[in-house]
């Protein structure tokens, strides 16, 4: 899931600054699942910038703010009330989300969240950066782990001389990945794979903007 | 005998480390080694160490052979990706520059610039195989290049890096793809010296082994608390006794470095401080140790 954190609400505030009439989105799909651009943090945001004295017109938080075109009703009618009755729509769903948004409607769009990572959630507590999206996905070499996503150095021939009991270089609060793919590989059974030597990574196929164009059904 | 003759006819070998100027001041630094002169068979010139911003070290080697001595030219993925690298090296390659060490590098946000955006297009195995590759008269994409490309080249290992496995599985693809010799981080154990001598011998290619004289109880402390089993308790305990802990950090390595000599291939000495009693101590090893006729 696209994990996103919500901006301080100074920050928000600055960028509401010359508008009065405010429509808020949220999107429960990956803002909703990681607390903190759902349902719940609209309402709560609308709340706050009412005690500010800002109009707050309307609150939604589709089930995924990045489909939304797919959604002709009530999606559509939704971007259009927000047009008609605001002067500004706050979105708090991740950046794919909001641009998509903006396409659709000609009122000023701004954004209430940062967008941080693909990531997994973890004991309901917390999440961790999972895949960066590379786009010439590895993990079946590498026992299921990332080591392009969660190693800082994306190294794909094994631990750098900084991996110390355990822990990452880099961090020291988080594990070295690559103690996690020997623990697995070993546990499954195909650690002697990471014998050979790993080809260099085709980055071309990160360059963005990609696109995933679908094939029509024959 | 140039460093790269030593390596290839079996003899021991010294190499030290030297850091180009934060700055443009090179002459202080070849000022600093001159003791070191003809003594230290080459110098590992280091690129941007601990990611903080130092002169180039392909600049700083030059440099050096043109002042006598003989550079390893270390380079590492963090900061170039594959264009850079390839281009690097061809330099290096052209300016005469013949020794060089091929690693993975520190982390940016570890260094003094941590808002820099890190590289690591490729990792350390595969900068071997693109010196390699260069050799082979070719770039990575399979073009013909003009010209010659030879070089001699090494790698670095991390004796108290984890996972030990994966550790050594990767020490063995650096060797594969072609590294000659493999330098190691400092070690205070002979036991570990002999050990991680033998793996490295047994895998093809020739240790040197690290060694970093400490110079106080503060800097061992900081050392154990980076790389916990690289520091055994017996140097702690020296230093706290010592009068004078400088000294007694330089007898400690110049004891490991004794062992190593009799057993041995190379040491890698990782502090040039203090320059005379290290020059003093090769000529003491090539002339009247009973290791002088590997010298
Ligand atoms: S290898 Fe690439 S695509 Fe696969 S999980 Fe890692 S970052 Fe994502
Ligand atoms: S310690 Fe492990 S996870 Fe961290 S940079 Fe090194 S190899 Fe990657």
């Amino acid at each position: 899931m696209v994990v996103v954190k919500l901006k301080p609400f100074e920050e928000i505030l600055k960028a509401l600054e010359g508008f009065k009439k405010v429509f808020i989105f949220g999107c429960e799909l990956g803002s909703g699942r990681c607390k903190n651009g759902g349902l719940r943090e609209a309402v709560e945001l609308g709340e706050k910038l009412k005690e500010k004295g800002f109009e707050i017109v309307g609150i939604k938080s589709p089930g995924g703010t990045c489909i939304l075109e797919r959604i002709s009703f009530p999606g559509r009618e939704l971007l259009k009330e927000a047009e008609k009755n605001s002067e500004v729509i706050i979105s708090l769903a991740c950046g794919a989300g909001t641009q998509l948004i903006a396409e659709n409607v000609d009122i000023p769009v701004l954004t209430g969240v940062t967008t941080l990572f693909i990531g997994a959630e973890r004991e309901g507590k917390y999440f961790n950066e999972y895949c960066i999206a590379c786009g010439d996905c590895i993990i079946s070499e590498t026992g299921g782990i990332c080591p392009i996503a969660r190693c800082p150095k994306s190294l794909t021939n094994g631990p750098c001389g900084g991996a110390i009991d355990g822990k990452c270089e880099v961090d020291p609060s988080i594990p070295c990945i690559w103690y996690l793919i020997a623990d697995r590989m070993e546990k499954i059974g195909t650690l002697r794979k990471l014998k050979i030597r790993a080809p260099f990574k085709d980055y071309s196929k990160s360059v963005y903007p990609r696109s995933l164009i679908l094939e029509e059904e024959a | 005998m140039t460093f790269s003759e030593k390596l290839k006819n079996g003899k021991f070998i010294i190499t030290a480390e030297v850091a180009p100027p934060r700055g443009t001041d090179w002459k202080s630094v070849i000022e600093s080694i001159k003791p070191l002169k003809e003594k230290v068979d080459a110098f590992n010139v280091t690129d941007n160490q601990r990611s903080m911003v130092r002169m180039s070290s392909l600049a700083m080697s030059k440099l050096l052979l043109d002042s006598g001595f003989d550079p390893i030219f270390q380079i590492t993925c963090r900061d170039r990706n594959r264009i850079a690298l390839q281009s690097e090296l061809l330099g290096a390659a052209a300016l005469g520059i013949r020794n060089i060490c091929l690693m993975t590098g520190d982390f940016t946000t570890l260094g003094d610039q941590p808002d820099a955006k890190p590289v690591f297009d490729i990792d350390s195995v595969q900068l071997i195989e693109l010196a390699k590759k260069l050799e082979s008269g070719k770039l990575l994409n399979g073009k013909e290049i003009k010209g010659s490309v030879e070089f001699t080249v090494g790698a670095v290992y991390n004796p108290f890096a984890g996972p030990k496995i994966l550790q050594e599985w990767k020490l063995r693809k650096k060797v594969e793809a072609g590294a000659e010799f493999i330098q190691t981080q400092p070690v205070y154990d002979i036991r570990v010296a002999e050990e991680v001598n033998d793996l490295i011998e047994a895998l093809g290619a020739v240790p040197i082994i690290g060694l970093l004289p400490v110079k106080s109880l503060k800097m061992a402390n900081f050392m154990k608390k980076l790389n916990p089993t690289s520091v055994p308790d017996k140097l702690i305990e020296g230093l706290e006794k010592a009068n004078d802990p400088a000294q007694y950090g330089w007898d400690y390595v110049i004891d490991i470095a004794h062992a190593i000599a009799e057993f041995g291939r190379g040491i890698h000495f990782m502090l040039v401080g203090k320059t005379s009693e290290l020059a003093a101590f090769i000529d003491y090893l090539r002339n009247d140790s009973p290791y002088n006729h590997k010298f």
